[in-house]
This record gives C-alpha cells, structure tokens and sequence, in this order.
C-alpha cells in the first residue's frame, strides 16, 4: 500500500511552486512537457504554420545526436522515441532530448547546434532494447534563484536510475540524491534490463514520479511494477505505489507508458499494464487490480483516489498503452475537466477526471469463456457505449484479404482454421485470432487533442495476430523472447515460465508476408469526444518500402505504426511513426493529406513543435525502431517555413 | 418464512399444492441443509421502507467438483451434480426466507431501480441504495429500448429485422446499443448471416445505418425509453430454481419433462442430452452418437468454424416422448434421421430418413407416431414406430420460384457444404417458409406453423389431407393447443399471442403484457387452463390465464435470459424453461441454465 505523507508536504509544496509552474504555463507557444502539456494533450497554438503553406515547409535543420557512430551494433537494439521540450527562457531556451542510450542534449532550437550534453553512462548489459521517450523540466523554488540546479531536468534511465541535472549545462544536481541520482527499484537482485525505464517521469509540485518498464510476458512471477515518487529536490522517496497491491503470485502492472498530472488537483494518473505473465491467468484469479486500468492517486501521497480498469484479467497484453489526456470537457453548457484514456483495444473511455465517473456511459460486454484448464476469463469486458471502437475486431473467412485469388484464398483457409470469437477471444492450445494484437489498436503514441473542440486525433494499427499457448511438455522451452511484439512476419515464442505453457504469437498473413485483413493497416482516425462519433478516418503509411523490392510509387494501405502525433491551431496534425520513413501532415477537418517528407529513416516518435523568435519549427526524431527491423539512425530533424514566407 | 396465500393465478396454476413431489424436495432441501434454520432478509430502501418485489437469488460459493474431462464437459454415461441456483422475491414487508445452506452461498439482491447489492446471509436488515437516473435507464430490458427503435418509421424493415436478429440475440441490449460505425453494422450483419440469420442483402445497408442513427438518437434522449413493466406483488408467492448445466458454448435449446420424473435436456450444440433429477440436481450426460465420417455440422456443413469448440454432429434440437413406452424422441437438425433415446437402457436409436431437410419441433400422437417438421424443405414427416417407416409431407410452395428452390434442395445438399451455394435470401424468406412450430389438437389433427410464410397447415391423419390457413398476423414461430383444441400460437414479430378456433376458423389475439416482445414458444397447461409464453427481449416468462384473459409475468433471474421452450410438469404444473441465449455467454453468468417456477408452500 501507498505510503501516506501530511497534508504540509501538499501544502507546502503547493505554495512553493505555484508560482514558478504558472510562469511556466505562460510561455507560449512552447512545447515544455513531454505531450505538450502535463495533460498529454500533444497540442500547440502555434499557427504559424497551416493549412495553406503547409506545402512549403523545408528542413530548417538536422541534428546528428552520434549514436550511430558509438554504439555500432547495439542500435539495432534501440527504439529512437524521444519527443524534445523546449525550455523556457529562464532555464536556457534550449530544445532537450534524450537518445536511445538516456544521453541528454540540449540543442539551440534555431539552429539545432548542441549546446551541452550528458551521458549518464547507463549499464548497457541485457538483452532488452534502449529507448528514451523523453524528459522533463521542472523549476525548483527550493534552489536558490540563478543558482545551479534552479532549473532542472529529470530522467530515468534503462539501468534505473533517476537523474537531476542542470538545465542550463546538462551537469547533475548534487543536491539531488546522491551526486545527482537515485537508483530506482529493480536493479537488486535481478537480471540487467529485467527492469528499465523508457518514459519520462512527471514532475509537479515538488514531486517527481517514475514507472517502469518490464519483462512482462517472460514468467509467471516478474518484477513488481512499483511506482515511485520523490522529493524534486532533494531526490528523497515520498511513497511507492505497488498496482497488483503486493499479490504474489504475480508481478509487473507497470506503468510504462506516459503518466499525466493534474497539478492543479494534486492528481497524477498513472496508465497500468497486464499482469504477469500476459497470457495465462490461471495463477493469478481474478481481476488482478490495478492492473490494466488508469489509476488516479493522489501526487503527494500516493493513495488511490480512483481508479478504472479496462481489461479484467487480461489475457490478451492489453496494457493500457498511452498518456492519460486531460483535457475540458465543453459540452451541454457543462464544463467538466476530463480525462480521455486510450486502449489497445481500440477504446477511448472518457471520464471525470477529479471524480473518475464516466461520461460516456461504460456498459460490460459479455466476453467468452477461456477453455484452459483453471482459467476463469472474466464473463464481461467493459466498452463504451461511446465513441465507435477504433477498429472493427471482427475477421471472418469472407473478409480475408489478399492480391491475388490464391493469397487471398490462403488467408480465408487461415482464418476458417481460427478460433475467433472477436474482442477478448482468450487464447487456447488452438491458434487464435488475436485482433487487435498486443500492438493495438492505439498504442504508446497517443493521442492528438484539437485544442479545446473535443476532436481527437489517433493513429492506429490494425494488424491482426494470431496466438497459440503450447504446453511446455511438448517442446524444449525456446531462448527467452526479447520481443513485446512480433516483428513483421516474425512468429514469437514467448516463455511463461513457471506456467505449463509457452506462447507463440505472430502476425496473421499469407504466404506472400501480407498481411490478412483488408487494409488499411496503419490508420489515422479522427474522434469527436463530444459526439461519441468517428468524424474520419484516412490509412495512415504507404506500404511501397514494405516488400521485397520497394515500389517506385506511394501505396496509401496504412502500415503498422509506433510514435504518434501532434496537432496543432494551424488546422494541422504531424506524425511519423509509420513503415514508409515519411513525415506527413494532415489537415485536421477531413484527413487530407497537405505535405510529407523522406526521412532516412523511420520516425518513430511523436513530433513537437514551438515558435522560436517568430519561426514556428515542428521537430521529430528519426531512429527507427527495433521492431520494424528498418535501419536505425540518429537524427532529429527541424522543419519550418522558409524565413521568407514566415509570418512575425 | 410467513408465507400468504398465493393468490390469483397461483391457484389457478397449482392447485392442490403441495404435491407429493413438493413434499419430496422440501425433504430433500433438508436433507442437503441438515443445519437448517430459517432466516429472514428484510430488505428496504435508504429512507427505510420495506422494498417489494426484490429478487433475491441465492448461489452456492463453491460448486460441486464435476468431471468434465472430455473437452470442457461430462464425458458419456457420467454422471455430476449442478447446485440449483435459489431466487425468490419479497414480500410486502420487504422480507424474504431461505433455509439455511450447508455450504457457503452468496444472495444477491436485485430490485428495479436499485444497485444490486451481495451479502452472506439471509438474515438481518439490507439497504438497497438507488440507482442515479442513468444507472436506471441503462438497466431497462431490452424491449423497452427497442420499443423505441421505429426504423425511420419503415415498420416492415423493422419486422425483417427482427425475424433475422432477434431469434438469437437480445437487441437493444446495452451491449448492442454501443455506438459502431456503419461498416462496423454491416460487418456484423455479414457474419450473422453467414451463421444462419437471413436479413435480405438489399437491407444490410439499410439497417446499418438506422441501427447507428437510432440507437445514436437513444442515447442522446433516453428519456424517450418507457419505464419497464413493474415487478408484481405476487413474486413472492413463487420460487425459481436453476441449475446451471453445460458451459458458455452450449447452447441448451429444447428439454422436455419426462413422466419418470427428469428432466432431459438437449444441448444442441454439443450434442449431448442431459438427464436431470431435479430433486438432486444430479445430471447424467449421454453423448448422441455419430457416424465416424460425418464431419461437424453434419450434412448442413460447419457454419461456426470460427468458434473454438463446437460438437454438433447430429444437432440435438427438440424433443417428445412416447407415452407407450417412454422412449424420447429426438430432432437432430443436421441430419436426415430421427433420433430414439431409449430411457431403459440409454441407448440411442438413429431412424435414418429419406428425405427432407432440417427435422425441427417434434411431437407424438396418442397412436404413437412421432410428427416433425423439416424447416429447410418445408415438409412434416411423421414416423410410424410400428412399421418404422416414414411418411412426408409436403407443404405447398408460395410460388414457383419457391417451388423450384425446394425441389432443388437435394440437388444442393449433393454439393459439398464448403462449396453449397447459398440463395439470396429476401424479406418473404423466399425458398424458405421454414415450417416450424407443431402440435396434435386432442382430436389428432396435426398442426403446423409456417413462420416466414405466415401461414398454418393442418393435417388430417386419417385423410393425409393438407390443409393451409393464413395466419393473419405475422411470425408464427411455435403453437400447442389446447384442452378444447383450440390453437395458441406466437405471433413473432407482431408481438402477439394468438389463438385460432378451428371449429369457428377463426383468430383472437392478445396483446403481450411487456412492450415489444418477439415471443419466441409457448405451452399450455391443459389442465389449468393457461398459456405460458417466452418472453426473450425482456427477460421474462409470461403466464396468461385463459379464462380471466389475464397476464402475469415472472422476471427471469438473469438479464440476456433468452428461452425457446416451456414445458410443463404434468404432475404438478411446475413451469420450466431453458435459458438458451446464443451465444450462451452473452448471457448473464455465462451459463446455460434450466430454470423452474414454482409456487412456495403456503
């Protein structure tokens, strides 16, 4: 259980940094937090940039972090995710980010020149991939004014670590735990990398929180997936938060995904994954709280204010993927701040975020039963009655895909072969249909909020898997997966150890490597919050890199897609994240594509932007990712109007 | 327990009880509780008026240990024991009894408009706290908000719909109400129809996007939705007792009361009978046999390939007795055959057919012949016991088209089911008047309901004579008649009970005591003169007393509570039904139940 602290922390803590967080607030337009705002809106009001010169943006810079160059091999282990944040002016008005390997670097955001850098130089040991989504900026009133460490920046580390440095020069704090970091729970007594880190903590009043990543499908009994809060000053712990509420026969329902914060309210949500292991819940009955749910906490004490869980005793890896978004909800004259939560699934569920009452209302879905042994599935799922889901998870022989009579006739046999009761079909030593995957649906990029209309904007996978528990009786228990997802046309064997099962999972496609179901595949898809309606949606990816031979010509099917997007008050929405290497914008009224742009490589992270002496530029990391095994890289790439065109 | 005496329709429905049969299972629920001590809930609402009717049901926390080792479920000639699922009602005191359980159980409480409340024990004093405006409406049945559902004012859309999604589903259930794209509607209606439904291709897009706009409208002014029909007082003159049998993939379609005193029931999907002594809940499974190279589905094909379990060989569907010697007659839909279950020494006899497709509701004769209907091709046949032999009748087709489709059936069914093609179907059910429903009036004649034609047949066993009769309302699915040969029959998509007087040749109907019902059956009880009807979108059965032409309705104990068949107890008049929701797991707890209604002892 959470440990309570007093009231004078809040309090105290409130007073103290009330006034510097609002000053912070002001700055605008800037990109100051990890998802825009602490909110995870990945929304800006620059407008610079819109609908009608959109067509003229040009690289403004290119930044080459060097990680290419020092890490040779082991990028092919990393994910290249880091989304930067500009500083404000009194903490140096630098754009900083992070790489794969938690280097920090702080760059001038005109010209994208490095102005310092720090290498925490992280233990490297392990199998598991390196990636850094971001990190976070907090001023701390405690410091003395224009001292060093007054503005800070905060990160954890893949060798779990939380680090305070300077803003300014990228040196650590030293008043912050010891020489400037505090080691984080999951280093003792386990495996390197069995416990990372890949998302930036919060930080907010006084309190910095961090999650955790973990092997989560590996065994039976992983990891706890403890968050932990500290003082922002002096690194000191404030309390911990164990989500499966200290159940032994399980582990993990870490919060890996990007938490949000409503400093306001002194709430801090926190987006939980599955229990461990994803896909076998004999040994762990029930609906395994607070797994898979969006809990919210109180930020200086840890304790549940309320929670919602999404997925009862997941069995699918139904982790809750993304940033909470808090956002007002507008609607009937009401003004109700809200929280809208992504899933997997392909549900947007949307709450009261002070209360945690649904306002669309939530209804149970019966589910089907599991045929395992001891497994007891849970009888219903919850759904929104509204919005739409994001994609249909219905896939019958007749909806098989394919070029050709023959690929397409051998997806129809594939799929007559399934077992496939839809949505939350629990997986069997039969193969099953599993749509969508553990990829999603919406995954860890998010969503996009148009300012304040309620329209949201999300890219989606729409990929179908396929899953088989194989009795670990049957075969020698293969090297342990490295993988959370298959990689394309990659079947995965995953162990559980200490379950009679393994689990082998893998993409549903024919025997040209096509994917089954009809595109799209990838998808961007615009919500109306407020409706409870899908307003459009357009395939988001071309697949002509995707073949064996790469086409000479853009083939719009959607691909599947990691990172997300940002929209912003020019009337536009910015994403990589698909298999095709492009940069695109869309026009946020109707899905029209306005511009793209080739990049080296893939872009799988989601974009920022911000204005920067009257030049709004829109930046995105292009690395690669891991799982899409198409080449990594080390570039960070500034887009913006040519200076002539630009507006004061 | 003080328990009034039960009024109005019980004593209709039962009188002289207790019976013999009572007795024995009042003794025998002692014998269970041998600790047993009544006790009394009182259950009120927060400002601390007694609550009544409240729905008190009461489960066993741990279920007996059962083999199920043959994929899920009792492997054949086993024999294991369902713990019979207890509900009852309050009374005007708020206060309801049950003896006291040897075992750990849990009792929910469920009242209209009231959360639903657990508590250990029926003793003490509950409070049931209101539901917020929201919580209620979304807690209506089904019916209510399909009542609301007027498809753009095209009533004949609206009935097709119904005929095609509502013989299987609850519609309008929350469930459904969720708000889908229209591809996502369409993508739904696809794939029912590839399980069997047969909404007209021409409509697919029709109802997607009304299905979407409607239930959008709904949501957005619930307050349109009427209020449901409220619980009555004499609930708690009754009890309903369940017994959970099979699992989420079964589906337990028809049953039958047998003299012998069990109760056997037909999982229609897993081909398996189950025998049950109600007064122990013991079950013994007999596993209907097949030949080795038949392949699932049977010689209809597999339609369910995506499930993860299914074993229907032969297709267990409706069930009739022979009052000579006992012996259990058996429609297997997937195949041209009669099966016979021997009750003495549980063997299954397979009476392979020439002819005719899809044997559906049976009966038998007092001169021991065993009548059927065969829905595909629109025929009755009638099995002779003593010269084994089966004779067939053909129904007339409603036009040439219809004609050439049905005579074309054996041609078709030659085909390999993977690649059979399948006609179109359209809003008339061409190709398919799908008889259905079947009885024998005391005076021999057989009857027989044409549910897409909206017609009657009557044949006279002694003349063989086939004579049609419109039925001027629309959807007779099941009929039964009664004591003075008079014809009940359900009008479903009309939302009707009717009756046909053969003698006068003609038809009274009444309407049905919840808003939009598609009755699915309905029994006679012959002796006291009532009708019992399946009430499928509104979680009820429906009692309607034939003299007093008066209703009372009896909410079942489990939302999504979808029945195809009534049978009534010829010793005592206990009602019962299956609760045959497909797929079972969209029902409430996610298991088949058979459920009975009887009144409690004064």
């Amino acid at each position: 259980m959470p440990r309570q602290r007093g009231s004078a922390l809040q309090a105290g803590m409130t007073l103290l940094l009330a006034c510097s967080m609002a000053q912070a607030g002001e700055w605008q337009p800037g990109w100051l937090y990890y998802g825009g705002d602490q909110g995870g809106r990945h929304y800006s009001s620059a407008q610079q940039i819109d609908r009608g010169n959109v067509s003229d943006l040009e690289v403004a810079w290119v930044f080459r972090s060097g990680d290419s160059a020092a890490y040779g091999e082991e990028m092919a282990k990393t994910s290249t995710q880091s989304t930067p944040i500009l500083l404000p002016p009194a903490a140096g008005e630098s754009l900083v980010y992070c790489t794969p390997f938690n280097r920090v670097i702080a760059l001038d955001p005109a010209s994208g020149e490095q102005r310092w850098s720090f290498d925490p130089d992280i233990d490297r040991r392990g199998d598991r991939p390196f990636r850094c989504r971001g990190v976070s900026y907090a001023e701390e009133s405690r410091a003395a004014p224009g001292g060093h460490c007054r503005h800070r920046l905060y990160t954890s580390t893949h060798d779990r670590h939380l680090w305070a440095i300077d803003a300014r020069d990228g040196k650590p704090c030293t008043d912050f735990g010891t020489g400037g970091k505090v080691r984080l729970y999951g280093e003792e007594g386990l495996q390197p990398g069995d416990v990372s880190n890949s998302s930036a903590p919060v930080v907010a009043n006084g309190v910095v929180v961090t999650g955790s990543t973990v092997i989560d499908f590996a065994r039976a009994t992983t990891p706890r997936g403890t968050v932990m809060a500290f003082d922002s000053y002096s690194g000191k712990p404030l309390w911990q938060f164990d989500p499966l509420l200290g159940h032994a026969a399980s582990g993990s329902a870490n919060v890996w995904a990007p938490m949000s914060v409503d400093a306001a309210n002194g709430l801090l949500y926190l987006p939980t994954s599955a229990a461990s292991p994803d896909y076998y819940g004999v040994d762990r009955p029930g609906d395994g709280l607070y797994a898979n749910s969006v809990v919210a906490l109180d930020l200086y004490s840890g304790a549940v204010r309320w929670y919602f869980q999404h997925v009862r005793h997941d069995l699918w890896d139904y982790d809750t993927p993304a940033q909470p978004i808090l956002f007002e909800w507008r609607k009937d004259g009401q003004h109700i701040p809200a929280l809208a939560q992504l899933t997997k699934q392909g549900f947007v569920f949307v709450f009261n975020r002070l209360t945690g009452e649904p306002l669309w209302e939530i209804t149970e879905q019966p589910v089907p039963p599991s045929q395992i042994p001891g497994e007891r599935a849970s009888l219903t799922q919850p759904k929104p009655i509204a919005p739409p889901q994001l994609l249909n998870p219905f896939l019958m022989p007749g909806d098989a895909w394919g070029l050709t009579p023959w690929d397409r006739g051998d997806c129809a046999a594939q799929l007559a072969a399934l077992d496939n009761l839809g949505l939350f079909t629990p997986t069997s030593e039969n193969l099953t249909l599993m749509y969508p995957g553990s990829l999603g649906g919406a995954n860890w990029g998010g969503g996009a909020l148009l300012g304040d209309s309620g329209m949201l904007l999300v890219n989606v996978n729409n990929v179908a898997f396929t899953g088989q528990l194989i009795p670990t009786a049957t075969d020698l228990a293969p090297e342990e997966e490295k993988q959370d997802h298959p990689a394309a046309g990659h079947r995965m064997r995953v162990t559980m150890k200490g379950t009679p099962y393994d689990i082998e999972i893998g993409s549903l496609q024919s025997f040209l490597g096509i994917p089954c179901n009809p595109p799209p595949w990838g998808k961007l898809v615009a919500v109306d919050l407020l409706k409870g309606t899908i307003a459009w949606e357009t395939a988001l990816g071309s697949v002509h890199e995707m073949g064996p031979v790469t086409a000479p010509f853009h083939i719009e099917w959607g691909t599947p897609n990691l990172g997300g997007g940002i929209a912003t008050a020019g009337g536009l929405f910015f994403i990589g994240a698909t298999m095709d290497r492009q940069f695109r914008a869309f026009d946020v009224s109707n899905g029209a594509t306005l511009w793209q742009y080739t990049l080296p490589v893939d872009a799988a992270a989601t974009p920022m932007t911000y204005q920067y002496r009257g030049r709004q530029y829109v930046v995105v990391n292009a690395g690669g990712h891991h799982m899409f095994q198409r080449g990594t890289g080390d570039y960070l790439y500034a887009f913006a109007l040519p200076t002539t065109g630009a507006k004061p | 327990m003080t328990i009034k005496p039960p009024a109005g329709i019980i004593r209709a429905f039962f009188p002289g009880v207790p019976t013999m049969r009572m007795h024995t299972a009042a003794v025998a629920l002692a014998l269970l509780a041998p600790l047993a001590q009544a006790g009394t809930l009182t259950v009120k609402n927060p400002q601390g008026q007694p609550l009544s009717p409240v729905m008190v049901t009461r489960t066993l926390v741990q279920q007996p240990e059962a083999d199920l080792s043959d994929d899920g479920y009792a492997p054949d000639g086993v024999t294991n024991t369902s713990a019979a699922v207890l509900t009852r009602f309050t009374n005007a005191a708020g206060e309801v009894s049950f003896a006291d359980a040897s075992e750990p159980v849990r009792y929910r409480l469920r009242a209209q408009g009231y959360v639903d409340a657990y508590v250990d024990a029926a003793q003490g004093e509950v409070v049931l706290q209101p539901m917020t405006a929201e919580q209620e409406i979304a807690s209506y049945p089904s019916n209510v908000w399909l009542s609301q559902l007027d498809f753009g004012g095209d009533q004949a859309l609206k009935e097709t719909f119904q005929l095609n999604c509502a013989f299987c589903h609850q519609q309008a259930s929350p469930f459904m109400r969720s708000e889908r794209t229209e591809e996502q509607w369409v993508s739904i209606i696809e794939r029912m129809n590839t399980y069997g439904a047969r909404l007209p291709t021409d409509d697919h897009q029709k109802v997607a996007s009304l299905l979407r706009e409607e239930y959008r409208d709904l949501r957005e002014h619930p307050e349109q939705v009427p209020k449901p029909r409220p619980w009555d007082a004499y609930l708690a003159n009754y009890e309903l007792t369940e017994w959970p049998i099979g699992d989420g993939f079964s589906q337990m379609h028809d049953f039958l009361v047998h003299p012998n005193g069990f109760i056997y029931i037909g999982d229609n999907l897993f081909d398996r009978i189950y025998q049950l002594d109600p007064e122990t809940g013991e079950y013994t499974v007999y596993k209907v046999p097949h030949d080795e190279d038949m392949g699932l589905g049977g010689i209809m094909g597999n339609r369910f390939k995506v499930f993860p379990k299914m074993y229907n060989y032969m297709g267990v569907h409706s069930f009739a007795y022979s009052k000579k010697d006992g012996n259990i007659f058996i429609t297997p839909s997937m195949q041209q055959a009669l099966l016979e279950f021997d009750i003495k020494t549980k063997q299954f006899i397979t009476h392979e057919m020439p002819e005719g497709y899809y044997p559906h509701t049976i009966r038998v004769d007092d001169q021991d012949r065993v009548w059927f209907t065969l829905a595909l091709s629109s025929q009755v046949a009638m099995f002779d016991r003593t010269s084994k032999t089966f004779t067939v009748y053909d129904l007339p087709a409603r036009g040439v088209k219809e004609w050439f489709i049905l005579k074309s059936l054996p041609v078709l069914f030659s085909i390999d089911p993977e690649n059979r093609p399948n006609p179109s179907p359209d809003r008339e059910g061409t190709g398919l008047p799908m008889p259905y429903g079947i009885d024998i009036t005391p005076d021999g004649k057989v009857w027989v309901a044409r549910l897409y034609a909206n017609d009657l047949a009557m044949i006279d066993p002694e003349t063989e004579e086939v004579t049609m009769i419109d039925f001027p309302y629309k959807g007779p699915r099941r009929l039964r008649a009664d004591a003075d040969g008079n014809l009940w029959i359900v009008a479903f998509q009309d939302s009707l009970l009717v009756k046909y007087d053969p003698a006068k040749k003609a038809f009274s109907s009444w309407e049905l005591p919840v808003i939009n019902e598609v009755p699915y059956a309905l029994n006679v009880d012959r002796e006291r003169g009532v009708v019992w009807v399946n009430g499928n979108q509104s979680d009820t059965i429906l009692a309607f007393d034939i003299a007093a032409e008066s209703w009372e309705v009896f909410p079942m104990p489990r939302q999504r509570f979808f029945t195809r068949d009534i049978e009534i107890s010829e010793e005592d008049g206990a009602v019962y039904t299956t609760n045959s929701h497909f797929p079972t797991w969209q029902s409430e707890g996610g298991v088949p139940t058979l459920l009975r209604i009887t009144p409690l002892e004064n």
